[in-house]
């Protein structure tokens, strides 16, 4: 988009004095850009102080997108001020220009990198070599493990990644995606001898990463944190720190070098796992006898009931009666009250039981005289007096009771 | 604040704190974060009204349209967790399995009713 005349954009810079304090402010200037695709938002800033205001203060030093010291959040966004361009933020919008977040301010869009890198040292971001050696370590390009680093090993420290993530402001303690990135090259490095020591501090903190992908977005190296994280935390599976060293170890170069591998001997692997083994056959054997007390008498065919429901003589004829039958049944040592009801259709020659369980889930129906239909409120099935599917979703007909009558009494049988 | 000398520093800024344009730059994989926890509150409300205001249909699809939202969206952080699927993949994973779990909930839906 160059233009011969330039163009001249509204830039909106956040100010602090820290002379004054208070909460800071915005102040608005306007430049003239000849060629927006080829001017940054550094070179930008370098001209508002050096032309319209003397006291505008930033962090800058290369200029060309190695050092991360002019990290700032433009529009919105975190990034280089080196390396974003004036183009692209589109024509007719303002540029607003904000130091990072979650470090105090210095002043104007200078803050205070400090608890930036204390993060990061934390994290013990130094290579410890674990084996002694006069040759030097050969780790292919193309192995796994080189693979898996990848290009991790760029990050320029220019904090834009903590900033952009919402998690570093909730939680005191997380490490932040920048230490986490560093420990991540260090851990999967087989070469490194603090393995255990850095997981450990490490795992404190990883799982407060929500996968925001906030970090991915806005690294100005292309460096993915939420990655290394979720790599960290697959790390916690495969290596199972029983004894983890406190968080505070001191000087931690001065720890004799472990490797996970040599952490438990032969004899005590073997004792540890037959005392597992015995644990478990006894417990899968007081399990199994549980389950069978409690289980086994319901998986016990029941003998079919035969439940009295009214009397004959005083089911109306040509008619739909429901009864609630009451009953109990035993369940193994568990007694239940059951109340089901039955439909009884009484023609002049015929009775029938129809089961009150619609057959499409098994929602209760209702018999509606009126429309001389049995209803489902569940998903408006609806059966004719002869149980058939009229409409809904029912796929099969009202099922039926075997019922039998005994001295006036009429009695149904139930399973 | 912060003392150094003479120097007050200020306290520090927070997400979208005189930030005008933080919302239009926020990215998808923060709407998905975002949306995946909103929903997770509708499902605890829906499945309250689900239970004591039985049968009702319009409550039954509310319910399924946002457990089927969280389970995409839950199933994406399983499948990035695990490195299933590469990070590379974030973006386009939120749409892949939303889209799937549109198609599986209308197969649901209709097969119920």
């Amino acid at each position: 988009m160059a233009q011969t005349s330039g163009s001249v954009r509204n830039i909106r810079v956040f100010r602090y004095d820290p002379q004054q304090g208070g909460q800071g402010r915005f102040d608005s200037y306007a430049l003239n850009i000849q060629d927006e695709t080829t001017t940054t938002i550094l070179d930008v800033l370098l001209r508002i102080q050096r032309e319209q205001d003397a006291t505008l203060s930033f962090r800058f030093a290369c200029r060309v997108n190695m050092c991360g010291s002019c990290g700032m959040v433009i529009n919105g966004k975190e990034g280089l001020a080196c390396k974003t361009n004036v183009s692209h933020i589109p024509q007719g919008r303002e540029i607003t220009i904000r130091p990072l977040n979650h470090f105090p301010v210095i002043k104007d869009l200078v803050v205070d990198m400090e608890p930036f890198f204390k993060k990061y040292e934390e994290a013990l971001p130094f290579f410890e070599p674990r084996d002694e050696s006069c040759e030097p370590a050969i780790v292919r390009p193309d192995s796994r493990e080189r693979q898996d680093i990848g290009m991790a090993t760029d990050c320029i420290a220019c904090g834009c990644c903590v900033s952009s993530c919402t998690m570093c402001h909730y939680h005191e303690g997380y490490a932040g995606p920048a230490a986490l990135n560093r420990a991540f090259t260090l851990l999967a490095d087989k070469r490194d001898g603090l393995f255990g020591e850095r997981l450990d501090r490490v795992l404190a903190s990883c799982y407060n990463c929500r996968t925001e992908f906030n970090c991915t977005e806005v690294c100005p190296k292309g460096i993915s944190s939420t990655r290394a994280i979720k790599y960290i935390q697959r790390l916690a599976l495969k290596h199972v720190r029983r004894h983890p060293v406190p968080a505070d170890a001191g000087e931690a170069a001065g720890v004799p070098l472990t490797s996970p591998a040599d952490e438990m001997d032969r004899r005590t692997f073997f004792q540890r796992a037959g005392v597992s083994l015995v644990g478990i056959c006894l417990a899968m054997g007081v399990a199994g006898v549980a389950t069978t007390a409690f289980v086994g008498p319901s998986l016990v065919r029941r003998p079919r009931l035969w439940v009295p429901v009214i009397s004959f003589s005083s089911i109306p004829v040509g008619e739909v009666t429901t009864v609630t039958m009451r009953y109990e049944v035993k369940d193994g040592p568990y007694t239940q009250q059951i109340a089901e009801p039955v439909h009884i259709s009484r023609a002049f020659n015929e009775i029938v039981c129809f089961k009150a369980s619609c057959t499409h889930l098994g929602c209760i129906v209702k018999w509606d005289a009126q429309a001389g239909r049995f209803r489902c409120a569940c998903h408006g099935g609806a059966f004719d007096r002869n149980g058939n599917v009229i409409a809904g979703p029912p796929p099969a007909p009202l099922g039926r009771y075997q019922f039998r009558v005994d001295s006036d009494r009429l009695f149904v049988e139930v399973s | 604040m912060i003392e150094n000398g003479s120097i007050e520093y200020r306290k520090p800024l927070q997400w979208g704190e005189h930030d005008p344009h933080r919302r239009e730059n926020t990215q998808i994989g923060m709407w998905a974060w975002l949306w995946q926890r909103i929903s997770a509150l509708a499902i605890v409300v829906l499945i309250s009204l689900h239970v004591t205001l039985t049968y009702r249909p319009l409550i039954q699809l509310l319910l399924l349209l946002a457990v089927t939202f969280h389970a995409a969206l839950g199933l994406r952080v399983i499948l990035l967790d695990f490195n299933i699927v590469g990070v590379r993949y974030q973006r386009s994973l939120i749409w892949g399995l939303l889209g799937l779990g549109l198609v599986v909930m209308a197969l649901i839906w209709f097969s119920i009713y």
